[in-house]
């Protein structure tokens, strides 16, 4: 085996008629990465993962696994294997058949089959299903059984499209830790295309954000979410405050608008040229202000008045029209600080510097 | 507003209901009850029951000649047809190329051509090119009129086999015929059986066709059509009748009886396909949004 890249995407481009769905992605995904496509409908994510796995053909560009050139190749000589989204099990095949479905394919001997289905079947908890069939399992079985009957294979890579998206919520919750456990027991590489942020977020070790066939930003799930690149990716991943500001001054690596005496908005700003005078939109998450009682000095500060308090559970969400014009979400944990604030109050928001990222640049 | 909820709408329901029953059935009764009365004439009043119309049957070489004609002249054709229909189908209802309306449309033609134009031109054309008139031009014709009722019987249910099933088999390493024998045959098998009996049923009961081509074959409808004229033997054709009907309701309800029980065994859930998926799976390649 080499030591290159799993996955190595180049230049690839998918056009269906007139239709766009890739647009030029390269993309190295080394071995036992866990690397999410996250978008919304239509963003070329699936058309990306069903191109890996030989169901599509791309129009320009190659792919290479484990250093391999696949274009061309159908997918039962491809050596990835497919989680699909409704899981697609054999309905008239029970368990075992199911999961030995590739292994007799390859003509793996007999009891090396049974003893790699059992090993499979204790790795997903499903000891002892054997003999079901598809039709007498739960969801979160049969989602179960789809990876067993995709990983018994020892794939270069396992791709999973919206694996989790039939599930209820606490079904998903626990199959999102089943998933990471699973991917480092195996250390098998994991493609994950999913449109929740949520999942992307918790379980990838890289995300690639997808938008209109491109990929706008790549990056570890703290990069992505702290520090989105563009105004896409900042809004898809996340609540997010976006502040369109005037630079007043430029020292160091931060810019600060003064918006008063005492209100000012502080943005890191190495690299991307703004000078003052610059118009900038800048972000901050939610999470990341700090709403309290007006009064002390730190680096970002806003005065507001709350225009709605919204009860989250762990969180207070407050909604607050700025002395910049513009309504800001800010999080704070629901603890009795919190609920003394409510609708009407004034309040002054801060955050640190470095909490603020630049969205675009004039 | 709605029929059935008033108490009025719902008697008129319940009446044409029962129109409907007695004028589907009540001949296949009257039938029934000739084909044992002891009378040499097809009519009332009844004269006592008997079994001798139906003794007679196995001495008449005749009608077991035609019925033994027709029978394998069905299964030759509908084993044709079916073999036809299943690509025809899959073709129809999974791939998409060009001319594909044509395709089905010359098809699916010989349901709405009429059957006398359809005999006509037969006719004609075996003469022309030389195939002598008997079972194989029944055959083919046969095979021609009942080829869309196969590839219709075959589409609903290749329409709720997820397209994603067969995609796993091929990602996990099978070619497109071993996907086909292992996953969509197996899956379809059901269909296959129904469509099947459907044809044979169509052929073996076929007579326009059957009057233009069949030369000096004695097809059961044709023998049947043909003894209406001798009054002595009459008698026998109910019987005969019964006999038959009572067959083919045996075959076409044990074969319901398996597709039910085959249904449930799959779970309904695992076949069904939800409405996104068919948008994502079915759409997702060529559809206008491109990918999901």
């Amino acid at each position: 085996m080499n030591d290159g890249p799993a996955i190595s995407l180049r230049g690839i481009t998918k056009t269906f008629g007139d239709v766009v769905a890739v647009d030029d992605i390269s993309l190295e995904i080394p071995e036992g990465e866990f690397l999410t496509l996250l978008g919304p409908s239509g963003c070329g994510k699936t058309t990306t993962m069903r191109m890996i796995a030989g169901f599509e053909d791309p129009t320009a560009g190659a792919i290479y696994l484990r250093g391999e050139d696949v274009v061309g190749v159908p997918p039962n000589k491809r050596e990835v294997n497919m989680c699909f989204q409704h899981y697609a099990l054999f309905p008239h095949m029970d368990v075992d058949e199911n999961i030995a479905y590739g292994l007799k394919l390859k003509k793996v001997p007999r009891d090396e089959r049974a003893r790699r289905v059992q090993e499979m079947l204790e790795l997903v908890g499903l000891a002892g299903y054997g003999a079901r069939r598809p039709g007498q399992l739960s969801g979160g079985q049969q989602q179960r059984i789809a990876l067993a009957r995709a990983l018994v294979n020892r794939p270069a890579a396992l791709l999973l499209d919206e694996p989790l998206g039939a599930l209820d919520v606490k079904l998903r919750l626990q199959m999102r830790l089943e998933l990471k456990r699973i991917q480092h027991e195996l250390g098998t590489t994991f493609v994950f295309v999913t449109h929740d942020q949520e999942e992307a977020l918790s379980m990838s070790d890289r995300i690639a954000v997808m938008n209109h066939g491109v990929i706008e930003q790549l990056g570890a799930p703290r990069d992505v979410y702290e520090h989105p690149e563009s105004p896409f990716v900042a809004d898809f991943v996340g609540v997010l405050n976006a502040l369109e500001l005037r630079i007043d001054e430029v020292t160091g690596d931060d810019a600060i608008m003064r918006v008063s005496d005492t209100e000012r908005v502080v943005v890191p700003v190495a690299g991307t040229g703004v000078t003052a005078g610059s118009t900038v939109l800048a972000a901050v998450r939610p999470e990341r202000i700090t709403v309290t009682s007006i009064g002390d000095g730190t680096t970002s500060l806003l005065k507001g008045r709350v225009e709605q308090v919204v009860y989250l559970g762990t969180l207070t969400q407050f909604h607050v029209q700025t002395s910049l014009g513009r309504r800001v979400i800010a999080h704070r944990l629901s603890d009795d600080g919190a609920a003394r604030i409510t609708q009407g109050d004034e309040v002054s928001l801060t955050w640190a510097r470095e909490d603020g990222s630049i969205l675009r640049v004039g | 507003m709605n029929m059935a909820a008033s108490k009025s709408g719902r008697g008129l329901l319940w009446t044409s209901f029962w129109l409907l029953v007695v004028f589907l059935y009540a001949p296949i009764l009257v039938l029934g009850v000739f084909s044992f009365n002891d009378r040499d004439i097809v009519s009332f009043p009844w004269q006592g029951f008997t079994t001798r119309w139906y003794e007679g049957l196995f001495d008449n070489q005749q009608i077991l000649d035609a019925l033994r004609t027709s029978a394998w002249i069905a299964l030759v054709a509908s084993i044709i047809t079916t073999v036809l229909a299943i690509p025809a189908a899959i073709a129809l209802q999974r791939r998409r190329f060009r001319g594909k309306a044509v395709a089905s449309g010359f098809m699916l033609a010989p349901l709405v051509v009429p059957l006398v134009v359809l005999g006509t031109a037969m006719l004609l054309l075996f003469n022309y090119i030389g195939i002598p008139f008997g079972p194989i031009t029944l055959i083919i014709a046969h095979v021609i009129i009942a080829l869309p009722f196969a590839i219709l019987t075959l589409t609903p249910r290749l329409e709720r086999i997820p397209v994603a099933i067969e995609e796993a088999s091929r990602d996990l390493g099978a070619g497109a015929l071993t996907t086909f024998r292992a996953i969509t045959l197996p899956l379809l098998a059901p269909a296959v059986v129904s469509a099947f009996l459907i044809v044979y049923v169509i052929s073996f009961d076929e007579i326009v066709l059957a009057s233009f081509l069949a030369g000096t074959t004695t097809t059961f409808p044709l023998y049947v059509f043909s003894q209406l004229r001798l009054p002595r033997q009459l008698p026998q054709i109910p019987a005969v009748a019964v006999i038959v009907l009572a067959v083919s309701t045996m075959l076409v309800v044990s074969a319901e009886v398996l597709r039910a029980r085959s249904d449930r065994l799959l779970g309904e859930g695992q076949l069904r396909v939800d409405e996104d998926d068919t948008a994502t799976v079915v759409g997702a390649p060529l559809g206008a949004g491109g990918s999901m």
